[in-house]
């Protein structure tokens, strides 16, 4: 089905051959690749401070900048916990469907795909088991809603989509700052690199699946899809906000800063900006209003 | 182990986020009913254990402890 609606379009084709030859192309061994010191300092900004959630808010100008730097740490045990787990769930489906009917023409760049979320995942992990020793668990309780079959690969790959293009908002951002230890940055790049690729691919394939469910679907169907995606968006910029995380930095009661923080008044500024691209996109292809 | 709060606290977050129920019955099915769902079940989880004071082993989770109000009061507020 996938094949069917790639096959016809000759552009998708070409970045298709693009993207392949350019994961050839940058290649690399990420076993050797990094420096992991023994230790990392405690007291520095393991995260850009601006993407902490707590920046400029009133639970940071209660705190001092001893404080803020655990928070920071633990803040990007928790963002490299995400991508592990975040990994883990876009491997189980990409993995369900390479080399499966309807899935001919993407199984090839899939084994390039496959392939860099797993060395993704294992430096992310690797970070967060030496530096944090534990990785943040999440509750497994997703997935309880099935949706049409019709539309399961699209919303598939969206969420795909929505958590790579989150992630990369603070990959490229620590990628380049220089207040940010030298391991730290560069996990940070190597990852902003390998899913440039990986996001331009799916934003393409996006744009097809959501095309053929446009034309297949009701005007309740398509707004239910919407209100489905527009939450979306909320649940994975609140998984930032982990209250383990805070319990963790020392912070009294953890669920509350978690509520004070959602409903601070930097928190919407905050949210657009991780998702400006990503809602920009998704609305330019019409999947929200 | 001791256990803080009450289900009531779980029942009240609950309906802040459904201003349109009065009540919810104690033997009401949670997600069928969509009063949580994918998209809100981690910070269910997550207010159990703040209520309770005692922390929830995410890797071990049985979904059907948290189908009702009385599976989540019977496997988290019911201390033997």
């Amino acid at each position: 089905m996938v094949s069917n609606l790639i096959n016809p379009d000759k552009r998708f084709l070409e970045i298709l051959d693009r993207l392949r030859d350019k994961s050839i192309d940058d290649y690399y061994n990420p076993y050797r690749l990094f420096k992991w010191p023994e230790i990392l300092p405690d007291d520095m900004w393991w995260m850009s401070p601006e993407l902490t959630t707590t920046y400029g808010t009133s639970v940071a100008e209660r705190l001092t900048e001893q404080q803020l730097h655990a928070l920071s740490k633990f803040e990007s045990i928790n963002f490299y916990s995400l991508n592990v787990h975040g990994i883990r769930e876009l491997l189980i489906e990409v993995t369900r469907r390479i080399h499966t009917k309807g899935f001919e023409t993407p199984s090839e760049f899939f084994h390039h795909f496959i392939g860099e979320e797993n060395e993704h995942m294992w430096f992310f992990a690797e970070f967060c088991l030496r530096y944090g020793k534990k990785i943040y668990r999440q509750p497994s309780g997703a997935g309880m809603e099935m949706p049409k079959p019709e539309v399961e690969t699209l919303l598939v790959f969206v969420r795909i989509l929505i958590f790579e293009e989150l992630v990369d908002h603070f990959n490229s951002r620590m990628a380049t700052d220089d207040r940010l230890h030298d391991t730290v940055r560069a996990i940070n790049r190597i990852h902003h690199q390998d899913e440039s690729r990986h996001i331009a691919f799916g934003r393409e394939l996006v744009t097809v699946l959501f095309a053929d469910v446009r034309r297949t679907s009701t005007e309740q169907e398509l707004a239910g899809l919407a209100d489905y995606l527009r939450r979306y968006l909320t649940y994975s910029f609140e998984s930032l906000f982990n209250p383990h995380v805070y319990r963790d930095a020392g912070l009294a009661d953890p669920l509350a800063v978690r509520e004070e923080l959602l409903v601070s008044p930097t928190r919407a500024e905050f949210e657009r900006s991780v998702f400006r691209k990503t809602s920009k996109f998704l609305e330019k292809i019409g999947i929200i209003p | 182990m001791a256990v803080t709060g009450s289900i009531d606290e779980v029942r009240d977050w609950i309906l802040r986020r459904h201003p349109e129920r009065q009540t919810i019955d104690a033997e009401e099915n949670l997600i069928q009913t969509r009063l949580v769902d994918s998209l809100t079940f981690v910070e269910l989880v997550y207010v159990v254990e703040s209520t309770t004071g005692v922390e929830i082993d995410f890797d071990n989770i049985d979904i059907q402890n948290f189908q009702t109000l009385a599976t989540i009061e019977k496997a988290f507020f019911i201390t033997a």
